[in-house]
């Protein structure tokens, strides 16, 4: 597992305040450009960003443990993303994770969009959205500046 | 370049055309857009709104010259497309072999062209391949056959080839970091067919300098950069018609970097490559006279031409003056264009035919000798074959029916796109000079250095969007009143997933165990030696021979892949 952890500022929130969010991006997907983009974004509106490549979801599923996430957000721009996100969903699941927040961003088509929300994905960026539209649902979860 | 008569008379025309235009803006007062105050390209450098002969009086004419003759600014040949169109080389891979075949032969049957006529497959491998795994791994679930073709073995490679005459056709493995096996099983394969690592033509990737701004895992920067060394100077021995290095500016500007960037940053690489290359005893000539280019069209029409005109005269006098290239094979930019995917937009799909055609035409006014054309729908999936037929298309349209293809350089003496071709230069060396001070390029990748300054570029790019001021038709204005109709797209079935894991088990339980295992042993012991070498010592061809042994002993993709990344590295490219 890949992870590189960062807070934006040195003022950011005192632990226990911040948002912490785990950015993950399977080893292989090449497109990375959003992902990174929104990175930065969320660090700068004070969440806590661990980022991350995966090759297994089973490699998210402990580093959300680890930690202690709560928001996943995976980002998937090659295809092959419904069965990270089934598995995703079972091992949240199996670890009594499911208040863990779970969002996609990135290449998902319309269909498996409507699929990823009946299985319990909260939301889908994909083209068109911004990343401040994710800071907005994570502040109308957790709280905070608007 | 003009005399002193016509110089006075472009300045006092210009004088009075600028008096003239400040009114103009003047009296749009407050509404006129901030481009007309202040007009930049879409790097950012600054521009006029007209353009006179003094403004390119300061040019040397000997940076400029003609077509074919050194420094290349206006093309690598005499000849342009008179005799000869752009290769079309559209992308092509996905499912099983035989599926990435029946695409090749459709797109034959249409047209598809290479140089000289010859057939030309431009073929990229699946998400698995590119992973460096089989398709029986838990990693591979959903991922076989997407993005790209599900080839692992040389068994794949005769499913992918049988029936072709190797000699006559030149195929490019877009591979990522899988280079070596790849190559290693392609030549096993040719090997059986009895065709001989010189006969091959085509071309390699060796592309690992681009885990400087590309996210995915990847080898330590330092080890992608001996190997790239190593495959150079094993193909200038054995295979004197394989391209072995791609340069990948493309990535670059999808990363979100600018068109200065991109060129930058390649001759920043170039310079540390080559530098590498003449430690292990290559001569600048023999480093250079393969290297390919993959550069990407975007939006901004003229600097993305500019760009191209700049990069060919950098490249040159870079590589005569600093290393001593003297053959002009060795100083030529070869150019694959791929039309820019980050421009295209999932909104109004049809649109980004409009883009592709326009990028295409840029890329076809400054004299490439390859063009992908991105299809339509590529924000949405992989390409349909009615959008891979008209991608192509686009290139034909432009070859067949504009008339440009008459002239070469068609645009060379616009005082613009002349002054324009010396600003972005003169900006891209000023990159140089930064990531030289720095150790290089791949000192500038180990410190994060490159990443963080495409990024930023990345943010800029996005604040624009959002902001309106860099305004995207679909998507931030002229946005479909109604909701769009989905397109059909199209989708790789499950089925490849379980043939292909399946072929691997039975490749594994029927090949030779005791020469497999004697191979891969000796390949191990091989890429750790390696591992081990300083610059100086690359080049024995030692890790090639080996991995060629191992794949025609039946080694698979992951089997080989994994032996490399146990002995030289493996991570995110972010955590080195």
């Amino acid at each position: 597992m890949n992870t590189e952890v960062q807070t934006t500022t040195p003022e950011a929130p005192k632990l226990g305040e911040a948002v912490r969010v785990l950015l993950a991006k399977p080893t292989h997907d090449c497109h990375d450009r959003g992902v990174r983009l929104v990175a930065r974004k969320f660090r700068d509106a004070g969440f806590e960003v661990i980022f991350s490549n995966f090759l297994l979801p089973s490699e998210i599923i402990n580093t959300a443990v680890e930690e202690d996430v709560q928001v996943i957000g995976v980002s998937t721009s090659a295809g092959g993303h419904m069965p990270v996100f089934e598995d995703l969903i079972a091992g949240l699941k199996e670890n009594g994770l499911e208040d863990v927040i779970l969002i996609g961003g990135g290449v998902i088509p319309a269909d498996d969009e409507a699929v990823l929300k009946d299985w319990g994905v909260k939301a889908v960026f994909g083209p068109g959205t911004t990343a401040e539209d994710a800071i907005d649902l994570i502040r109308a979860e957790f709280g905070g500046p608007a | 370049m003009f005399d002193e008569r016509t110089l006075a008379q472009s300045r006092e025309m210009a004088d009075k055309r600028d008096a003239a235009y400040d009114k103009i803006v003047e009296r749009f007062g407050n509404s006129a857009p901030a481009a007309a105050r202040d007009p930049r390209t879409h790097s950012g450098l600054p521009i006029k709104t007209a353009y006179f002969p003094h403004d390119v009086a300061g040019l040397d004419f000997g940076q400029i010259g003609a077509p074919g003759q050194y420094p290349f600014t206006r093309g690598n040949l005499a000849a342009q497309y008179q005799v000869m169109n752009w290769a079309n080389q559209p992308v092509i891979g996905y499912g099983l072999p035989e599926d990435t075949r029946a695409r090749m032969d459709l797109l034959s049957a249409r047209g598809m062209t290479g140089y000289f006529g010859q057939k030309f497959y431009n073929l990229v491998y699946d998400l698995v391949s590119h992973e460096g795994l089989d398709p029986d791994h838990a990693g591979a679930r959903g991922r076989v056959g997407q993005c790209g073709m599900a080839v692992y073995s040389k068994a794949d490679m005769a499913r992918l080839f049988d029936g072709m005459d190797l000699t006559k056709m030149n195929v490019v493995h877009i591979t990522y970091y899988q280079v070596v096996p790849a190559l290693a099983q392609y030549i096993a394969y040719a090997e059986e067919r009895g065709v001989s690592p010189d006969q091959l033509r085509g071309n390699s990737m060796n592309w690992y300098h681009q885990s400087a701004y590309v996210g995915m895992s990847a080898f330590p920067p330092e080890n992608g950069h001996r190997l790239a060394v190593e495959l150079i100077a094993y193909c200038a021995k054995n295979m004197p018609r394989w391209n072995t290095t791609n340069l990948f500016g493309y990535g670059v500007e999808e990363a979100g970097g600018t068109a200065v960037q991109e060129i930058g940053l390649m001759l920043a690489y170039g310079i540390d490559l080559v530098r590498a290359c003449v430690q292990a005893g290559l001569t600048a000539d023999e480093a250079l006279m393969r290297f390919g280019f993959q550069i990407a069209q975007a939006n901004d029409f003229f600097e993305e031409i500019c760009k191209i005109r700049a990069l060919r005269r950098l490249w040159a006098t870079t590589m005569h003056e600093k290393f001593g290239a003297e053959d002009p094979r060795a100083m030529h930019v070869r150019i694959h264009t791929h039309t820019s995917g980050a421009c295209l937009t999932a909104q109004q799909p049809l649109v980004n035919l409009i883009r592709t055609t326009l990028h295409a035409f840029g890329a076809a006014l400054s004299g490439v000798q390859a063009m992908e054309v991105s299809a339509y729908d590529e924000a949405l999936s992989i390409p349909t074959e009615e959008s891979a037929t008209l991608a192509l298309r686009v290139q034909q349209v432009i070859q067949e029916e504009t008339n440009i293809t008459r002239v070469s350089d068609p645009l060379a003496g616009s005082y613009f796109v002349e002054s324009l071709t010396d600003q972005v230069a003169q900006a891209a060396l000023e990159l140089v000079d930064k990531v030289e001070a720095q150790g290089g390029y791949i000192a500038a990748q180990q410190n994060g250095w490159i990443r963080r300054e495409i990024e930023d570029q990345a943010e800029r790019w996005r604040e624009e969007v959002n902001s309106g001021e860099r305004r995207i038709v679909g998507m931030n204005c002229y946005q479909a009143e109604e909701a769009e109709k989905a397109p059909e797209i199209f989708r790789v079935d499950a089925e490849p997933e379980r043939v292909s894991a399946e072929r691997v088990r039975a490749l594994r339980a029927s090949r030779d165990a005791a020469r497999y295992d004697k191979a891969i042993k000796n390949f191990l012991d091989a890429a750790h030696a390696f591992a081990a070498k300083d610059y100086h010592q690359l080049g024995d061809g030692e890790l090639m021979e080996a991995a060629i042994e191992a794949a025609r002993a039946d080694a698979t993709t992951g089997e080989m892949m994994g032996v490399m990344k146990e002995a030289l590295g493996w991570r995110a490219p972010h955590e080195y």
